[in-house]
């Protein structure tokens, strides 16, 4: 579970003070998939950073599987699997298993632990082929699946992805929406960023909305649909952000 | 933990090509072409030939003249300075024509010794051409003062004799400049895409996010990074000083008869490599700021050129001191007393209070270094984009 309380970053630039977040507060449920929704530059970012204990809140809290991400990161790490971007975070130099492998030290499972790790994760994503193969000379959809299996190598209870999608073509992007439905039959809490409406619509129990640093809308999907009367998560999206004041919506 | 990402690190930098290229290649290619040149350079003023060319009337005083000098060669022409400016002779004597007939009656003769001084060879053979020319000047006021029956001793009240305290000729002083200059470039260059790599080049391919999200603690990481930075400037340093130890061994004659360290080798061998451990470590330190403060490897790579070339400057400040007007204040100033150490331990000189000295102070700055280090690799400003 996550909880985020009354949550506000401030960023310092030269004289100029920027708040990216400003008292966000929501919660994620055990076992939930979220989807967080936001133009470019309205936090969505910044929130996963400070959930992921990257970044430090300047004022409120978060709780991650019931840790404070300030005051017990490293509980927070081992139980958290973050993917920053659809396909990155890889050694090109290393071959896929190399990277899993030296990932997978880092947290501290021992050889035979991450071999099974990285046996389940090579069948469930279809990586046998070129697991000794050096990333440097994968595709995009190849790495990315990489790139998920290194997030997921110490099997985390709970995953934050930040815009996954972006950039990848249409065969990757199903690659990862498959790997959702499946991290959700396992009972894993998701936390993702996302512009694609329909992956939201497709993936999520329920959205948040981020504007200009300010959370607009926390809601179970299905209970949106029926507050809003339409199923179009994009004309809702847009709706939500006219009534928070952005012109480009109407 | 800390040997894990040390480990893994090390073996990513030796399978880049550019590291691999700088910290093995370059190191012999340098040293190679360093080691035969100064080979070359000192034999050059023994074996090789210099022409001097002369008017064909003064061929026969010329040829007497110098056949005690046995690198010149007589070269008879029609218009000596002529030969000197095409570039076929070194230098050129040009005589009013009736030089020796003057000599003989004692009467004024002149004569013009025609060079360029900006040639070494030629300023070279200008040298040789004075004093032999000299000596024939005193040779010729001698026989005049014996025919005219006064003694010698009036003209020439006392002769100068110049003794060398040092053994070390001034290709070995050359040398003295140049190894550790070479060595410290050798490693600096060759450290610079690792450690660009290591901190800007984990930002610019967003690995040090997912680096930053395992629960390695921010200080295990930054010394395990500084290690390898550190480590493959070591690396080079000891392929350096073998390239070199085995170039002079086996490929040169009078470089091998210029350094001879005696039964003191393996210690100055031994001191050398503390030496180009130490300037690793030192530079491993540096190189590694310049790369927490770069946000893309380029931006690292920017900022890491000067400050090389900034801490390879002290050099320059010894280049014309003798190893005995070395003080204190030579090997207390880090980096600056690396330089003194090695032109000591070059000159056959082992002072163990010398190199406690440079040993301490180059690791206090280490210490310091890395205390910055850790407090901008703390900050989430200098490890995310």
């Amino acid at each position: 579970m996550i909880q985020i309380h009354e949550v506000t970053k401030k960023f310092q630039d030269k004289k100029k003070s920027v708040t990216a977040l400003k008292h966000v507060s929501f919660t994620v449920k055990e076992g939930q998939v979220v989807g967080l929704l936001g133009e470019n530059g309205a936090g969505k970012t910044t929130l996963l950073r400070s959930i992921a204990t990257l970044l430090t809140p300047t004022d409120g809290s978060i709780e991650v599987a019931g840790f404070d991400t300030v005051r017990k990161p490293d509980e927070i790490k081992k139980r958290i699997g973050v993917l920053f971007g659809g396909e990155t975070g890889l050694y090109d130099r290393f071959t896929a298993r190399e990277n899993l492998v030296y990932f997978a030290s880092l947290y501290g499972l021992s050889k035979h632990e991450t071999k099974i790790r990285i046996d389940d994760l090579a069948l469930k994503f279809g990586m046998r082929d070129y697991l000794d193969r050096k990333v440097g000379g994968f595709s995009k959809g190849m790495r990315q699946k990489v790139a998920i299996a290194r997030t997921l190598i110490h099997n985390p209870e709970i995953i934050l992805f930040d815009e996954p999608t972006t950039g990848l073509d249409i065969t990757s992007s199903n690659v990862f929406r498959q790997l959702v439905h499946e991290l959700k039959r396992d009972g894993k809490t998701i936390l993702f960023s996302s512009h694609i409406m329909e992956e939201v619509s497709m993936l999520c129990d329920s959205v948040a909305m981020i504007h200009k640093g300010e959370l607009v809308c926390h809601e179970d999907l299905e209970m949106l649909y029926t507050l809003e009367g339409s199923r179009d998560l994009n004309y809702i999206f847009m709706s939500k952000l006219v009534r928070g004041g952005n012109s480009y919506a109407s | 933990m800390l040997l894990n990402i040390y480990l893994k690190e090390l073996k990513d930098c030796f399978r880049d090509r550019r590291t691999l290229l700088l910290t093995v290649f370059l190191p012999i290619v340098m040293m190679t072409g360093l080691t035969l040149f100064y080979d070359s350079m000192l034999s050059s003023d023994n074996d090789k030939t210099y022409t001097l060319a002369v008017e064909n009337s003064f061929q026969g005083e010329a040829e007497r003249l110098f056949a005690e000098v046995p690198n010149i060669k007589i070269d008879a022409v029609a218009n000596p300075e002529q030969t000197v400016e095409d570039g076929d002779a070194q230098a050129a004597l040009v005589t009013d024509g009736s030089f020796s007939q003057n000599i003989q009656n004692g009467t004024p003769a002149s004569i013009s010794i025609i060079g360029n001084s900006f040639s070494e060879n030629s300023a070279y053979v200008m040298s040789a051409v004075t004093s032999t020319l000299s000596a024939f000047e005193n040779t010729v006021v001698a026989e005049r003062l014996q025919s005219e029956g006064v003694d010698n001793s009036l003209v020439q009240p006392f002769t100068v004799e110049q003794k060398e305290i040092s053994s070390e000729g001034g290709a070995m002083m050359m040398l003295s400049l140049l190894i550790p200059l070479i060595l410290a470039l050798a490693i600096g260059v060759g450290a610079g895409p690792a450690a660009a790599d290591l901190f800007a080049g984990e930002k610019e391919r967003k690995t040090m996010e997912a680096l930053l999200m395992t629960p390695v603690n921010r200080t295990t990481m930054l010394m395990a990074k500084w290690l390898v930075i550190s480590t493959v400037g070591i690396v080079i340093g000891l392929i350096t000083l073998l390239v070199v130890c085995l170039e002079v061994a086996f490929l040169t004659e009078n470089l091998r008869e210029a350094i001879n360290f005696g039964d003191q080798f393996p210690l100055i061998i031994g001191f050398a490599l503390l030496v180009t451990v130490v300037y690793s470590l030192f530079n491993g330190a540096l190189l590694m700021l310049t790369s927490i403060v770069g946000k893309t490897i380029k931006e690292a790579q920017s900022y890491s050129a000067p400050v090389m070339m900034l801490s390879v400057f002290p050099a320059m400040f010894i280049t014309n001191l003798g190893v005995n007007e070395l003080t204190l204040k030579h090997f207390t100033i880090p980096i600056l007393n690396l330089f003194s150490i090695l032109k000591e331990l070059l000159a056959g000189v082992i002072n163990y209070e010398h190199l406690a000295l440079m040993v301490g102070t180059n690791l206090l700055v280490v210490v310091l270094f890395i205390t910055v280090g850790r407090l901008l690799f703390l900050k989430d400003k200098w490890v995310m984009n």
